[in-house]
């Protein structure tokens, strides 16, 4: 591996946001591939950032700064990247469902997936049935993404699961849920695709969704 | 005679200077006028903007005199009544007095037959409140669950009407939102024999729990209006994450913890001057491996410590937080934190310190948590009552009656004061090995669980009146009339 690329990884898990910009920039100017700083430097920062934090040996704003100037990188190199996707793990719609405003969980899932290569459309809290369905129309996402802190509230992804489905685009997106009193059981009822029991694997679930296509 | 002799009737405890505090006050004044909170209730806005709040779209921000007028107003000392008049029951609030009870809505409860984690039902609550009656250091009841059994929107009715019964400690109630608070307070009032009896002997307390950072939202303040309108004594609490939805710095955390409880304090003392408020917070740290809000951390007890300061220092009681754990069982993990915070609790004088049985980061109640944390407290309380100093106990003419190489067993001092010096614990084991090897060798926990189911299967609470069974009945038919075509 080249100098620079091993810069851009360290960058990457030591959270330097401009510092990664800068050096993509730099890797781009001495001629190196949009998809080789993307393998060789971006992404084998993120994946040693995956380890340490399973390792215990790095902790979640180490993490999100970590994601976040991997985004900035990736956002650089994007227009050269090749592909329908260009570069992009997939498109998430999230967010917390109507009558909840608590969306610190949310957010750290959103920024996960961005960290994770995904393009993450919040739709912030309190966002009713009508406000999801109309998103996937929009931007036409692979996943839908829904949180609720509270047992009352949570009774409103049901809802808005039946409105996608009544809209009928629920062939058209995988729908996953999370939040503090979310369990696997009440997913599989209300018919999600998928369910994370904390931020970190909201973000595996969305990766495996796409995988299993 | 004796002159400017100082007496300390308990133990000293301080985590911050008069300097300190008066520097946390004026950040908490400096937030709520120059930054202010954000309030979703139309109604609110509009009475806090008839106090003196300035407001532009949703957010408020209130002047410091505004929130001195309203400190000034709400007393630092009162009482909170037994629904049947047994003064034992009664909780006086007031400086140097710490009260312990368990906590709101967990989605879990530890089954205490099998001992496994299930979602909490509705008789869970009856188990709850039957325990909390009979434990000698618990002196107020929550339910330490979410009822799943019944409607989602009448959990809270069914959790009051449900433990009211079952004990005569007051209750610290939680609830969505208007109708189901009107449920709950038409049951108090039933027993209390009518709102003018109830507001000369409130016998519940209200829960409401806003959103950090600076958010008050629409049912917590709509609770707030509710137990306002109806003189009902109030808690107005965040829920803060310090990292994550507040400062990782605990002095920053109390700060704005202590300006989104005094939103509700404004707003309760607009309303209802004098109206018992209790500043709030359950300030914990963001666990940045686990991300969860911890119930174990040593800093919820120092911040909670810290936050207890300032309320005393602005002459308001506070909401504590001890006895908790995010240990998954009844282990040594889960005794480790739960003691630790009761006694640091008990230490700070806390008012009501609750979520005493809550395990698992809050997500699983433990009333076997409870029963255990029963003996720390205990033991906390026996501590924190301190060294009497006076002839009597100084006792240097017992020294000099018994005087060396004899003995005080015979002696009338040790009889005076040996049952009242000395901590009794139910369940700590001080006997020889012998005898607990003869009586099978048990743990700590085991004797838990033993005592749990004992006091669950025999404790008979006193009754409520045959006219509140009646009234319960018909609230709880009408309040099913409500909801039957809501999914």
């Amino acid at each position: 591996m080249s100098q620079i690329l091993e810069q851009i990884a360290t960058g990457i898990i030591g959270g330097d946001i401009q510092g990664v910009e800068k050096l993509v920039q730099k890797a781009l100017d001495e001629g190196q591939e949009a998809e080789t700083i993307l393998q060789n430097g971006l992404i084998v920062g993120m994946a040693e950032v995956g380890k340490r934090f399973k390792a215990a040996q790095m902790f979640i704003p180490e993490v999100l700064r970590a994601a976040k100037s991997m985004h900035g990188g990736q956002e650089l190199l994007r227009p050269l990247l090749a592909g329908d996707k260009a570069g992009r793990a997939g498109k998430i719609v999230i967010g917390t469902v109507q009558g909840d405003l608590h969306d610190i969980g949310k957010n750290l899932v959103g920024m996960l997936c961005e960290g994770a290569g995904f393009e993450v459309v919040d739709l912030g809290f309190d966002a009713p049935p009508d406000k999801f369905t109309e998103a996937i129309k929009t931007h036409q996402p692979d996943i839908v993404a829904m949180s609720a802190l509270l047992t009352t509230t949570m009774r409103a992804m049901g809802y808005t699961l039946k409105a996608i489905e009544e809209a009928g685009l629920r062939d058209k997106v995988k729908v996953m849920v999370g939040g503090a009193p979310v369990d696997a059981e009440f997913a599989e009822r209300i018919g999600a695709d998928g369910y994370g029991h904390n931020a970190v694997s909201g973000a595996e679930v969305a990766r495996n969704l796409i995988e299993a296509g | 005679m004796r002159a400017n002799y100082r007496v300390n009737s308990g133990v000293r405890f301080e985590v911050l200077s008069k300097d300190q505090l008066q520097e946390m006050f004026d950040g908490v004044l400096h937030v709520m006028d120059k930054i202010g909170l954000d309030v979703h209730h139309d109604r609110a806005r509009e009475i806090l903007a008839g106090a003196g709040a300035r407001v532009e779209g949703k957010r408020v921000q209130i002047p410091p005199h505004v929130v001195k007028r309203s400190l000034a107003t709400a007393p630092r000392s009162f009482t909170i009544y037994a629904r049947d008049g047994n003064p034992a029951h009664d909780i006086h609030i007031g400086p140097g007095r710490s009260h312990f009870g368990p906590g709101p809505t967990p989605p879990n409860f530890i089954d205490i037959e099998t001992l496994e984690r299930r979602p909490y039902v509705r008789d869970d609550a009856r188990i709850v409140a039957t325990v909390c009656d009979a434990l000698p250091n618990i002196d107020f009841c929550e339910s330490l669950g979410t009822i799943s059994d019944v409607h989602t929107d009448l959990a809270a009715s069914y959790e009051f009407a449900t433990m009211f019964p079952k004990t005569s400690k007051p209750i610290v109630a939680w609830s969505y939102g208007w109708d189901d608070s009107n449920d709950i307070h038409q049951i108090a009032v039933a027993e209390a024999g009518g709102q003018e009896a109830f507001e000369k002997r409130p016998n519940y307390v209200h829960y409401c729990e806003p959103l950090s950072p600076l958010v008050s939202t629409f049912e917590a303040v709509d609770k707030v209006i509710f137990a306002a309108e109806h003189g009902v004594p109030v808690i107005f609490t965040t829920c803060a994450l310090a990292g994550g939805t507040a400062p990782v710095t605990p002095a920053g955390i109390i700060i704005q913890t202590t300006a989104e409880s005094f939103m509700g304090l404004v707003l309760s003392q607009t309303i209802r001057p004098g109206l018992p408020f209790f500043m709030g917070g359950v300030l914990s740290v963001m666990d940045m491996s686990a991300m969860i809000l911890t119930y174990g951390a040593p800093e919820l007890s120092l911040m909670m410590a810290g936050a207890t300061e300032l309320a005393h220092y602005c002459g308001i009681p506070l909401w504590q937080t001890g006895g908790c754990t995010d240990s998954k069982c009844l282990d040594e993990q889960a005794s480790l934190e739960g003691s630790l915070s009761v006694f640091f609790s008990a230490l700070s004088g806390g008012d009501l310190c609750h979520d005493v049985g809550y395990t698992e980061s809050g997500m699983t109640g433990s009333i076997l948590q409870t029963v255990m944390m029963d003996e720390a407290i205990g033991y906390s309380r026996r501590i924190c009552r301190g060294i009497e100093v006076n002839e009597e106990t100084l006792a240097v003419d017992v020294i000099q009656d018994v005087g060396p190489d004899g003995h005080y067993l015979y002696h009338d001092h040790t009889m005076r004061h040996f049952k009242t010096e000395f901590w009794y614990p139910n369940l700590c084991d001080r006997r020889n090995f012998e005898e607990w090897d003869a009586d099978g060798q048990k743990p700590m926990r085991d004797r838990v669980v033993e005592r749990t189911r004992e006091i669950a299967a025999t404790h008979e609470p006193s009754p409520v009146r045959p006219e509140t069974e009646k009234a319960i009945a018909e609230i709880m038919e009408a309040a099913e009339e409500r909801v039957k075509d809501k999914s």
